[in-house]
């Protein structure tokens, strides 16, 4: 079943085009990965579907209701979280409480949001750094950390920026299979991606952006042998 | 220990004007209350979340005039004048809110500036409503007795008790907030507040909200001042300087806490005296110096300090 | 008709002292993120200088800038050197209170040794104005208006042209990046100050023969920075120029327009619309 649908999305700075008539589907469950080579224009789709920045035209459906124009936060509520391309966690805050203000918008109360913080903590394996303050961790750990911050919210789909950005090898196993863990546990999955290992080994689907257009929607197989896909990145001479 | 400290804290507040039969030391303790009343309220706005007013005498004034107006043309009595004054001064918290919170940072300290000196200069050349700069001046109380005994207006005991349990509201709302869902959304926000947004805070509602509450408080201690001091002119309760006290009170106390007003308050309104009582003519001079002194040695707060040095943080 | 031309010249001419008074309070705020709210003290301070120079030892304040103003960037990069360098990196809530002491302390000690009562400075050959095409223009201020023109002129080249004020330029787009370059950010963060406040001082002097001196004229002039640099966006010189002027002119215009009454109203109504609607000032150059 089909989540969300995006179609016709447009914006426009003044007079540079960012994104045009982007349009796909996101179906319930699937991980949807989003790439393309710098300045394509995903994490400027990302910010429109989730509210940061306003569209210039087009639509978005969650659940058949349109999401565009409302404020983040009512974004959240629907259903959408995400995390940032450039981590921003409330750094003076410890981590317990950097998840539980996330879990406050389920469970008003203290004691119950805290509970489903700790939980959420564990499925992210950061229980050790509860206590610690979120600016003192390392950047794989702010990662995990945005992860949860995230899923606190009880998400239905989960809009990843680059999570796997500035981590080690080890680092991005473990945060493959995290979203491979959140995947099963209900949660449907969009993520942004340079690591392209990572993106085709746990998408289902890839959609691909060049110049602010799709230039390519289909799975990762078939993605990666797309002439168009392979000029993108790599220039005419080599597709 | 916090409780012990505050439980001690509410005794000396119930027995403490009566320890001294000069109106002078009451007054003291009377203006000790009115500015931590006042500090507190900046403070749940302002420390809490962060959103740093310069405007906040907007709400005193208002408080004040609704009061005094009620009073004297409408016969309302005065402790109700007082909570409408409360009231007013919330519901002008709304529009402002919506206005002045689109802007970030200074943009919006200096906004709340810009409200209060409107507001201010319409209050003083809007002759018909507020008499201009010639001020509202209230001659006599309305009798009011408690238990077959009439309330002996001309005491400052009757007026402390009065500011003692306004204060006493202020605090424990800040408790109650600081400990809710409410005060760790104002937290986020002060933090990140794009961050906040993307944990689903409506960031807007939260901070209206804040800014709604911070204003009823200092709106009931306008009504209060009106009552106490029955006199008001435009530049006694919209001036620039209280809304500049009001944060300081709060800096200088310990930001983010609940007992910091309480400290903040004590320390400058004695220091204030003694500084009057020895230079006379100068003691502003000596306030501005205090000022920058705390500022630089203890940045965190009188009581900011203490916590940490005590081991209560956290 | 005429009187509307007569406004008009009332109000740039007024609106360029303003201009430099604001123009200092910006370049701080630039580079050092910083709201100084003494600045309206170190305009009272080149004001009495000038005035005190003039009535214990005949020195023409358009003479004894050359004095005061120099010597007002010592003492302005004194206070930053010694006094707020260290209380910046508390934060910037602190930082302004800091502030808030400083000019209490200084205008009151002002008021202290000075008193409050209202001076004036005349001087003899700026007794009658001008009248160039029957518009009155007080001599004082003409002259004034033209040294602003050239101070402000000045500053422009030392901006653009040297390395200090590239140094400065750089430091105020991104103080790490700058650093990184090789320039001596705490430096440039005392020169900048100093620059600020020999501005401030500077524009005292040149208004003091135009206006009322007392101790306490530092609060109403920091208002009215507040207005002009937000209106031409904070951190930038072009826009606190304009924004004088313009501010200039609406409260010329507004006295005689609407009421005298309400012609700071009107300025502040301007500010709160501009904020409202073009948060980085009217020619959206400002920085937050």
């Amino acid at each position: 079943m089909t989540l969300l649908t995006v179609s016709g999305l447009r914006k426009d700075f003044g007079g540079l085009r960012a994104i045009s008539d982007l349009s796909f589907e996101l179906r319930k469950g699937e991980i949807l990965g989003l790439i393309g080579p710098n300045g394509a224009g995903k994490t400027t789709a990302f910010n429109l579907i989730t509210g940061f920045i306003p569209a210039t035209a087009g639509t978005a459906l969650l659940e058949g209701q349109s999401i565009l124009g409302l404020k983040p936060s009512a974004i959240v509520k629907r259903g959408i979280a995400r995390t940032f391309q450039v981590v921003k966690p409330f750094r003076n805050l410890s981590v317990l409480e950097n998840v539980t203000l996330a879990a406050f918008l389920n469970e008003p109360r203290r004691v119950r949001a805290e509970e489903k913080a700790r939980a959420t903590l564990e499925r992210v394996q950061l229980s050790r750094k509860i206590e610690n303050n979120a600016g003192d961790l390392t950047l794989g750990e702010q990662k995990y950390l945005e992860i949860a911050r995230a899923l606190a919210t009880d998400a239905k789909i989960l809009f990843l920026d680059e999570p796997m950005g500035g981590l080690n090898p080890t680092e991005v196993e473990n945060a493959c299979a995290l979203v491979q863990r959140i995947r099963q546990d209900g949660t449907t999955v969009i993520l942004v991606e340079h690591h392209m290992q990572a993106i085709m080994k746990i998408s289902d689907r890839v959609v691909v952006l060049h110049h602010g257009v799709k230039i390519a929607d289909g799975t990762p197989h078939d993605v990666v042998r797309n002439r168009d896909v392979i000029a993108a990145y790599l220039g005419r001479q080599a597709a | 220990m916090k409780h012990i400290l505050a439980a001690v804290g509410v005794l000396i507040l119930f027995v403490a004007p009566l320890l001294t039969n000069n109106s002078f030391y009451q007054h003291l303790m009377i203006m000790v209350l009115f500015w931590t009343l006042l500090g507190a309220s900046w403070n749940l706005l302002g420390g809490f979340a962060g959103q740093v007013s310069f405007g906040h005498a907007t709400f005193l004034g208002i408080g004040a005039y609704t009061t005094m107006l009620f009073y004297l043309s409408l016969n309302m009595s005065p402790w109700l004048g007082m909570i409408a004054g409360g009231v007013l001064g919330a519901l002008v918290a709304l529009p402002i809110g919506l206005i002045c919170f689109r802007l970030r940072g200074p943009y919006f300290s200096l906004a709340t500036l810009a409200v209060a000196e409107i507001v201010r200069l319409v209050a003083l050349n809007w002759d018909q409503l507020t008499a201009g700069p010639v001020g509202l001046l209230i001659t006599t109380l309305p009798p009011l007795s408690l238990g077959g005994h009439a309330v002996n207006w001309e005491s400052k005991i009757p007026f402390y008790y009065i500011a003692a349990a306004l204060m006493l509201f202020a605090t424990v709302l800040t408790y109650a907030v600081s400990r809710s869902r409410f005060g760790a959304y104002l937290t986020a926000i002060r933090e990140d507040i794009d961050s906040a947004e993307a944990v689903g805070i409506d960031t807007v509602r939260v901070r209206v909200s804040a800014l709604v509450l911070s204003a009823f408080v200092v709106g009931l201690a306008g009504g209060f001042y009106s009552v106490y001091f029955r006199y008001i002119d435009p530049d006694a309760v919209f001036a620039i300087s209280l809304s500049v006290e009001m944060v300081f009170i709060a800096v200088v106390g310990g930001l983010a806490t609940t007992a910091g007003p309480v400290v903040g308050a004590l320390v400058l309104v004695s220091i204030a005296e003694v500084f009057r009582e020895r230079f006379a003519a100068g003691h502003l001079i000596f306030y501005g110096l205090f000022m920058m002194l705390v500022i630089r040695y203890l940045p965190e707060g009188i009581w900011g300090r203490l916590r940490f040095l005590l081991g209560l943080t956290r | 008709m005429e009187i509307f031309v007569q406004s008009v010249v009332s109000g740039v001419l007024t609106g360029s002292l303003y201009a430099m008074i604001a123009i200092g309070l910006t370049i701080v705020f630039g580079v050092m993120r910083i709201i100084n709210l003494a600045h309206g003290e170190m305009v009272m301070l080149g004001m009495f200088g000038a005035y005190w120079s003039y009535t214990l030892w005949g020195i023409d304040p358009f003479v004894s800038i050359l004095i005061w103003s120099p010597l007002m960037f010592l003492v302005g990069m004194a206070i930053h050197r010694f006094l707020l360098r260290d209380v910046i990196p508390k934060g910037e809530l602190n930082t302004l209170l800091y502030t808030a002491g400083l000019s209490l302390f200084v205008a009151n000690l002002a008021l202290f040794f000075w008193t409050g009562d209202y001076r004036t400075l005349n001087l003899p050959y700026a007794q009658w104005p001008v009248r160039p095409f029957g518009i009155a223009v007080p001599i004082a201020l003409a002259i004034a208006f033209c040294m602003a023109i050239a101070i402000t002129t000045a500053l422009y080249l030392l901006l653009s042209r040297t390395d200090i004020g590239r140094a400065i330029r750089a430091t105020a787009q991104n103080s790490q990046s700058a650093a990184l370059m090789g320039v001596n950010v705490k430096r440039i963060d005392t020169i900048t100050f100093g620059v600020g406040t020999a501005l401030a001082a500077a524009a005292g002097v040149l208004l003091v023969p135009s206006l009322y001196l007392y101790p306490t004229v530092g609060e109403i002039l920091i208002t009215k920075c507040f207005v002009i640099v937000v209106l031409g966006g904070l951190g930038s010189v072009p826009g606190a120029i304009a924004g004088a002027i313009l501010l200039g002119l609406v409260e010329s215009l507004g006295a005689v327009y609407v009421s005298v009454a309400y012609k700071d109203t009107i300025g502040f109504v301007l500010f709160l619309l501009v904020l409202l609607f073009r948060p980085s000032g009217l020619f959206g150059v400002g920085r937050s």
